[in-house]
Parts: structure tokens; sequence; C-alpha cells
């Protein structure tokens, strides 16, 4: 997944937002569990209050009764943070009741200080306990007796606020861990659901590099509904650009031979007249073939520019080329040795690695003594981002050229030897054509004494890389 | 030799004949697909020139429809398509050679004579029979190194048994190479020619095979 994608922006932003919504929910969750433990915990309390009153004070008198089944054991056990305690609260005196639990120790009344009772008239407050344990006290002041002025008691229960801390951890304890799975599990979901619902861009991008490296000419495949209009799109267009290029070959074509048979007819009849007036006729006729030659093999690249997608087998290519040339120099016994290596694959149209190899071969039949060697093979991609290319190299075992000579081979309508038939254009129209692909095209001398012409081309890489 | 120009620029059509009928062939010509196809279905000619781009047949179907049936003459396509795949389509259609407009007549010329020669078997564009010798390229005899001068008829009967020196040649077979289609042919005319010809070069190397034709030898044993 690369920075820069859609499937990462979609994953991060989940990511965010679970960072953000899950612990958002747990504290949530954990507030409400406390405030509703607390509320649990002091109607608890409340209850035990309400029985040791009930209890102590069922026969209606002015004393007390120590209460007897208060339904609580943690009540008579030592120092177990759950008491209770009865005592006069009107300085009138009389006697003190206390749970076993509390033995001597006393617990402070919330009346004697700021704490104000609730609606039931029970006050609370949180205080130490005999042993230095946090407790929670609830009191309730009580008038005993059956008239106005009986004595007052101070009736007080205390539960253990450990208690409490201990079901509260021990609850964000689970709650984390279950938000931590969840927050895992909704990750691992986005993921799944980031790599699914992107899918189809993916099998696009796979279309379209299929469409590129030439195995088909358009983006097959059955698209969600959303995808489905650009699918008809992008085929319409490749559909339309191909038939533009198609056209403009075809007028290319009607317009060269337009052109070429009058031009003929001029160059032929001026070549039978005698005069000055007959030179000028072939001169000019001369340069006016050179520009249509040059515009029509502009023109043609111009129609070429912006086609995607063509592949072309080399060894069919060189082939059929292999088959013209022996026929057309059959006389010379000329000898073309061809080695393609497998799969050498062209990323361009097939007229343009004709007319490339063509005129190269066509060059070199023309000046071997015996033999041609045609080469093609392989090379790249490399590891420091060098392009997949295929490497043509096209030498004879003929007189071969100078260093000088092969510099200046390559311009436009530059010839070294009259004698033989030609335009001087093949070997720039080669130049070119290899430009426009960004291949390279040079001469060098050949080990086997002539010149070995060395085209570079685009290779269609074999495998799409997906990111 | 015969030669059939299938061309329908008539400019063109007009001067690849006068270039042709220069260099010693008997031109027929036609200025559209499917003349073109009958000519050269039905004459025996020793070169076509053909273009492709034609009016109701097109040139490669031409050369192909010949092939089919065996018509092997050479022919040189001569066109404006002058890409390597057009080339290819012409040379697989059963093109002998390929010539892209605009052109010089006198490759054209040197193309026609080197496709004549070798369908006649002959590597050298000078062809010899004794102390004879044609060379193909001006269209020259010399015999024994002097020059030989000839008419234009005596020049096209002496370069045909040249070039199927050794073999029997027919005065049917000879009037059919020698004159275009449109000539009064009279194979008694072909006999005025042997004999002005055996006058100017050694009269034994053109020798009378009779009932059969005659046949250009420089005296070995024809058996």
């Amino acid at each position: 997944m690369t920075v820069n994608s859609l499937a990462f922006r979609l994953f991060v932003t989940a990511v965010v937002w679970t960072a953000i919504v899950l612990p958002l929910a747990g504290f949530t969750i954990n507030s409400l569990y406390e405030r509703e433990t607390q509320q649990a915990f002091d109607d608890r309390l409340k209850t035990f209050l309400y029985v040791i009153l009930t209890e102590s004070t069922a026969r209606g008198g002015s004393v007390p009764d120590q209460p007897t089944n208060v339904g609580e054991a943690l009540f008579e056990l030592s120092e177990s943070g759950w008491y209770w305690q009865i005592r006069p609260a009107d300085g009138r005196g009389g006697d003190m009741l206390v749970s076993g639990s509390l033995a001597n120790g006393r617990i402070p009344s919330p009346a004697d200080t700021e704490a104000t009772p609730d609606a039931e008239g029970i006050r609370w407050r949180n205080e130490t306990g005999p042993n230095e344990q946090p407790i929670r006290v609830a009191e309730m002041l009580y008038r005993l007796g059956p008239k106005q002025d009986g004595p007052t008691y101070s009736f007080i229960v205390a539960g253990p606020l450990d208690w409490l801390d201990e079901r509260a951890s021990g609850f964000r304890t689970h709650l984390t861990t279950a938000l931590a799975i969840a927050g895992l599990v909704l990750l691992a979901m986005t993921y799944f659901q980031v790599r699914f619902g992107l899918l189809p861009l993916q099998q696009i991008e796979q279309g379209l590099q299929a469409i590129r490296s030439g195995k088909t000419e358009r983006l097959e495949g059955e698209f969600p509904t959303e995808i489905r209009p650009l699918q008809h799109e992008l085929n319409a267009l490749m559909q339309s650009n191909q038939e533009i290029i198609e056209r403009a070959r075809t007028q290319v074509g009607n317009l060269a031979h337009a052109l070429k048979t009058p031009l003929a007819v001029i160059t032929n009849e001026a070549n039978d007249a005698d005069g000055t007036f007959a030179r000028k006729v072939v001169d000019q006729s001369r340069i006016m073939r050179d520009q249509v030659a040059l515009y029509l093999d502009r023109a043609r690249i111009a129609a070429r520019a912006g086609s995607i997608g063509r592949v072309t087998d080399i060894e069919p290519v060189v082939d059929a080329l292999h088959r013209a040339l022996e026929r057309i120099y059959r006389d010379r016994g000329v000898e073309v040795i061809v080695s393609v290596a497998p799969d050498c694959r062209f990323q361009g149209e097939k007229h343009d690695l004709e007319e490339m190899l063509g005129n190269l071969m066509d060059n070199a039949c023309k000046w071997a003594r015996k033999n041609v060697y045609l080469n093609a093979k392989s090379v790249g991609p490399g590891t420091h981002g060098e392009p997949p290319q295929v490497v043509i190299s096209i030498e004879d075992d003929g007189p071969g050229l100078s260093a000088e000579q092969r510099s200046k081979l390559g311009r436009r309508g530059v010839r070294l030897d009259e004698t033989k038939p030609g335009s001087g254009l093949g070997l720039s129209i080669v130049s070119e054509l290899a430009a426009s692909y960004r291949g390279q095209f040079r001469l060098e001398a050949s080990d086997r004494g002539g010149l070995k012409a060395i085209l570079t081309l685009p290779r269609p890489a074999e495998s799409a890389e997906l990111s | 030799m015969r030669a059939l120009v299938v061309e329908d620029e008539p400019d063109l059509n007009r001067q690849l004949k006068a270039a042709l009928a220069e260099a010693g062939f008997a031109v027929d010509v036609a200025f559209d697909g499917e003349e073109g196809y009958f000519l050269g279905d039905t004459e025996p000619y020793d070169i076509v020139v053909l273009d492709l781009g034609l009016p109701k047949m097109d040139g490669l179907r031409i050369l192909e429809e010949w092939r089919r049936t065996s018509r092997t003459m050479p022919v040189i396509i001569l066109t404006a398509r002058d890409r390597w795949s057009d080339k290819v389509a012409g040379m697989d259609a059963g093109a002998d050679d390929y010539l892209a407009k605009p052109f010089h007549m006198e490759e054209l010329l040197a193309r026609v004579r080197a496709q004549v020669r070798r369908a006649a078997g002959h590597a050298s564009a000078e062809i010899s029979c004794g102390s004879l010798t044609l060379d193909t390229r001006s269209a020259r005899v010399t015999c024994g190194g002097e020059p030989v001068k000839l008419t234009s008829h005596e020049y096209r009967l002496l370069a045909y048994l040249m070039h199927h020196n050794d073999r029997v040649v027919s005065r049917t077979e000879l009037v059919e190479h020698l004159y275009d289609q449109d000539f009064d042919r009279d194979s008694n005319t072909i006999e005025v020619f042997i004999g002005r010809l055996r006058k100017k070069v050694p009269a034994d190397l053109i020798q009378t095979v009779r009932g059969l034709g005659y046949r250009m030898s420089d005296g070995g044993d024809p058996a």
C-alpha cells in the first residue's frame, strides 16, 4: 500500500477514526459503569441501614435494641470493612451499639460535618475506617420512642470503598481488552473492506497495463455500476483514437500516391529533355521528392504519436523482410543469418518496426559480400531503473565505412555512394523513427568488416507492476 | 523480348513504353487492372512492370492471380506505396522486384534487364555465345570485340536467341516474344531477319533445327 493511494487514505482515516472513537467510548462506558456501581453500593448500604433501623426499633421503645438479623456475615468479621454503629446523637447519653466487625473502633458521624441529608434523610460521606481503610458511611438520625421528645440516635452503616475500586478496576481491564480487540478487528475489517472496495480500480489498473503491453485492445471485464461508464468511455476513446490514426494513415498513403506518380512523370520527362530548363526541372523535382518523403514520414510519425498499447513480435517481421530481401537480392547471393531471441517484442507499431528493420536490412544486403547478420535480444529492466528494451543489431561483411563517413550517415538525403540505388532517406527515417520511440540508433564498425547498425527500442514489461 | 506495362497514369505509361521500347523491348500497355490482368494471362511476356494502385483490379490481386495460374514471368512492382509492409506484401504476392515512385528510369531499366536475364538463367549482364557478346546494359552486340550494327528488330531477335542460347526456339515463340500484340504477325518475317542476322554475325552460331525452329549455339554438339 503506497502512501499516495486511495487505499492508504481510506485506511488511515479509519485508523484515526478508531483511535478517537474507541477511547471516547471506553471512557463513557467506564464512567457509566462507575456511576452505576456506586449507586448499587449506596443502595446496598441504604438497605442495610433500613434493616438495622427496623431491627433495632421494632419494639418501639426509647432505647435501640441490638439488631440480630442483618443478613450479612461480614458485619461480624473483624475489620471486614462492613460496619454498623448505633449511638446517641443528642448528647443525652445512652448505650452505643456496634457490629462485631467494628469491635472497639468508632466511625465518625457525618452529621458532625457539613454533610447534608438527602431526600430520605441519609447523610453520605467517605471516611477512613478503623484500620485506615477507606470506607463509605451512610447515617440516619432517628428519634426513638412514641413521644416527641424521645432520644435521637445516629444509625450508621459503612462499607469498604476498596470493594468499589476493585470492581471498577476489574471492569476497566476487561473493557480496555475488549475495546482493543474490537479496534484490531475493526482495522482488519477496514483493511479488507478497502481492498475489496477498491478491487475494481485494481482491475482497471491491470486492464490498462494489459492494453499498454499490447495483450488486449480494450478494457475488458465486468465492473461495478459506478465504474462502468468510465470503462465505456475509455474503450470508446481508444477506439476513436485508433480510427483517427488509421484515417490519418490512409490520407498519408493517398497523398503519397497522388504526389509521387506526377513527380515520376515530370522527372522522367525532364531527364529525357536537354537544356537548362530541363535540368532545373530535374533539380527541383529531386527537392520536391525529398520534401514529399520528409513530410510523409513526419505525417506517419505524427499519426502514430499517441497510439498506445501496440506491441509487435519481432520475429515475424524479421521473417517477412528476410523473405522479401532474399528475393530482391537473390542475384547477389547474399545470405541473411537471423537470430532472434524468443519472446523478443517491440512496444510500438508493426509498420514502424518494418520500416526501421527494412531500411537497415536492405542497406546491409546492398553492401554485403556474402552475409548479413541480424541479432535481436531483450535487455533490462535493470536494477537502477533501466527500462526493458530490445536491442537489434544488423551487420554486414561488406566494405564498411570510416568513422567520419558513419557520422555523416543518418542525415537526411546524405548518400555516400551515388552509384547504388536509393534516396539517402533510409537511415534518417530509421533515426527519426527510433527517436520517436525514445529509442536509439547508432552505427559502428562491424567485426565482420562491414557496417553494424544497432537499434535500441522499448520492450513491453512482462508483468504489470501493481501498487 | 516482350514487356507489359500496367500503369493507369497515361503520361507515365507513355514514358515507360518509350523507355522500354528504346531498350529493345516490344511493349504492350494496359491502363487498368482488368486489361493488364488479361494481357498478362494470355500473352507470353518476358517482363511485366506493374503498378499497384490500379482502377478495376488492384495490382496485388492481379499478381496473385497470375501466380496462382502459374504465370511465372518476372514482375517488377512500380508503386507510390514505398513502405516496407507494402514491399513485403508485393514480394509475398509473387513479385520479383519492387521499385518505389518517383524513380529513375535508368534504375527501372537496369532492374528490368536483370530480371529478364535471371529468368533466362544468366547471372552476368553480358551474355556470350562463341565470339559474340551481348551487353544487356547498353543493348550492344560485339563480335570478337568489334561492334555489330543491328536494326531494332534484328537486335530483339538476336537478344532473345542469346538469352535462350543452347535451346531450340520455335518460330511461334519468337513471334510471340518479339512483337507487341498490335503487330501483324507473320512467321515468315522471322526467316527474313534470321537471314539478315547470319550475314552480320558468324553464320554458324544460329542453327536451323528443321521442323522445330532455331538454336543459338557456339558450335558444340546440340545432342
